[in-house]
């Protein structure tokens, strides 16, 4: 595979850095961030390979591989990094950016499960548990899975069976829109 | 002192223990709580996956709400809520062009006035220390607790500006000023993976089982929680990593607040104690509190 380094083309190094105020290119990799990962063992690019990937802006890669989705955002890697990164910033950026692209994604239940919650909030002001895992556990066909914890969790008054609405739903239903229309300026 | 409250969808659902044992221990106290008006989520890991900006609004609605009626100071017990809502103070003070973006969207517009905590910032303070001594009616003594902190209540520490970042204290302090053991362990601050909980949760049990494994090497007959995330996954989840894992671990999982109120003499139905799902009879039996 050719790899092609130009100083004036807008590299995925560039544009993450604008959208997210970090610099990628900093990165000498130490591996500090993959040593502390809690879930590099499931990803197939490691963290500090995510860093390389994104110096090489080998971006097809980075979303086929489905690390952008198996980070758990626990924020251990931006808190050692000793060149001071914020590498969920950056993740979060692929994440975003993610969406306006079509790709091969080897976890699509994560994006869809962020979706679904949005949609939710969106409706509800809050968060409605119940029905985020049984309209997700539908939508990634198991419809009885934990079906073992549910029911424990019933029996003790810990699942709230319909959803509430908060008062601020509305404001929140209006800032939604209103931050859509200044993204899309942007 | 008085405070605005942000509970977070989990403690007005399937965390309500953790709602009714933080506000009986506040009573105590004399902290008074003042659920901010009309509050939405915060957005968690969903909204920052998704939209910068948006994971910056959500928390500044409630945080407008909260300064628009006069308070401050604002307490946050879900660990996901306080990073959010942190995070989003932070940001509307630093960075201009997203401040004027998110005034942008909103009619009322934030100054960034009010502070956030975690219900445990307010507790270690000196003068309530104080009081938590002295409310002490029944010594928890003969409990081993390992106190699980998780992952963002300290991290990244320019955010969370509290507590040590790799081997906090605070919780810690608290136990032992409650008459039981507190235990020196390394998985204090490891994530125990609830943001893939309803997606892949083989990683949950996983991580989960490793702290488990941890805390019971330790010598931990318990396990002090601080997040409504943390306590799911490590109570309700705890009959699958058994059965996956081949094991027994039987540990009860309770919010450092149920602990703090049993020690001040509430009972179980204040505590919400019939809420957990491993039960903790067995370990407050042994310490004599039941």
């Amino acid at each position: 595979m050719r790899v092609e380094l130009t100083q004036d083309r807008d590299t995925l190094a560039k544009r993450l850095q604008r959208i997210t105020g970090e610099n990628p290119m900093l990165c000498y990799q130490c591996k500090k961030c993959t040593l502390g990962c809690p879930s590099a063992y499931a990803m197939k690019m490691k963290p500090h390979e995510v860093m390389r990937a994104i110096q090489l802006g080998l971006e097809d890669q980075l979303y086929w591989s489905g690390t952008i989705w198996i980070c758990l955002s626990c924020e251990t890697c931006n808190t050692r990094c000793p060149q001071d990164i914020n590498i969920l910033k950056l993740i979060d950026g692929l994440r975003t950016s993610s969406f306006k692209t079509k790709y091969d994604n080897p976890v699509p239940e994560l994006p869809m499960m962020h979706q679904l919650f949005l949609k939710l909030v969106r409706r509800f002001g809050r968060i409605y548990e119940l029905g985020l895992v049984l309209i997700l556990n539908l939508k990634m066909l198991t419809p009885l899975k934990d079906i073992d914890m549910g029911l424990p969790m019933f029996l003790r008054g810990r699942l709230k069976i319909f959803p509430h609405t908060s008062g601020g739903a509305r404001e929140l239903r209006e800032v939604m829109s209103r931050l859509e229309a200044i993204e899309e300026e942007t | 002192m008085r405070y605005a409250y942000f509970p977070g969808c989990s403690l007005s659902a399937s965390a309500s223990d953790y709602d009714l044992s933080l506000r009986a221990v506040c009573r105590a106290l004399d902290i008074e709580l003042v659920e901010v008006r009309d509050w939405v989520c915060c957005g968690a890991s969903s909204a920052h996956a998704t939209s910068h900006l948006l994971s910056i609004a959500m928390p500044v609605l409630s945080l407008g709400h909260a300064e628009a009626d006069g308070f401050d100071q604002l307490i946050a017990p879900c660990l996901a809520c306080q990073a959010r809502l942190k995070i989003a103070n932070r940001e509307m003070r630093e960075d201009q062009d997203v401040r004027e973006k998110i005034h942008g969207a909103f009619d009322y517009k934030y100054r960034g006035t009010v502070r956030v905590h975690h219900p445990l910032e307010v507790m270690v303070e000196e003068g309530v220390m104080d009081k938590i001594r002295s409310r002490v009616r029944h010594k928890l003594s003969g409990l081993r607790v390992a106190c699980y902190y998780g992952c963002v209540l300290t991290r990244p520490p320019e955010v969370a500006q509290f507590d040590i970042c790799e081997n906090p204290q605070s919780m810690d302090t608290i136990m032992r000023s409650l008459g039981a053991e507190s235990l020196d362990w390394s998985y204090k601050t490891e994530c125990c993976g609830v943001s893939m909980t309803l997606t892949r949760s083989d990683i949950v049990l996983k991580l989960s089982n490793d702290i488990f494994r941890a805390a019971k090497e330790a010598g931990a007959n318990t396990i002090a929680v601080c997040c409504p995330l943390c306590q799911a996954n490590l109570d309700t989840r705890q009959a699958q990593i058994e059965k996956k894992y081949q094991v027994v671990h039987g540990i009860p999982i309770l919010y450092f607040t149920q602990l703090m109120g049993l020690a001040f003499g509430a009972s179980s139905e204040e505590l919400g104690l019939k809420k957990l799902v491993i039960s903790p009879r067995g370990v407050l039996e042994m310490c004599g509190l039941m």
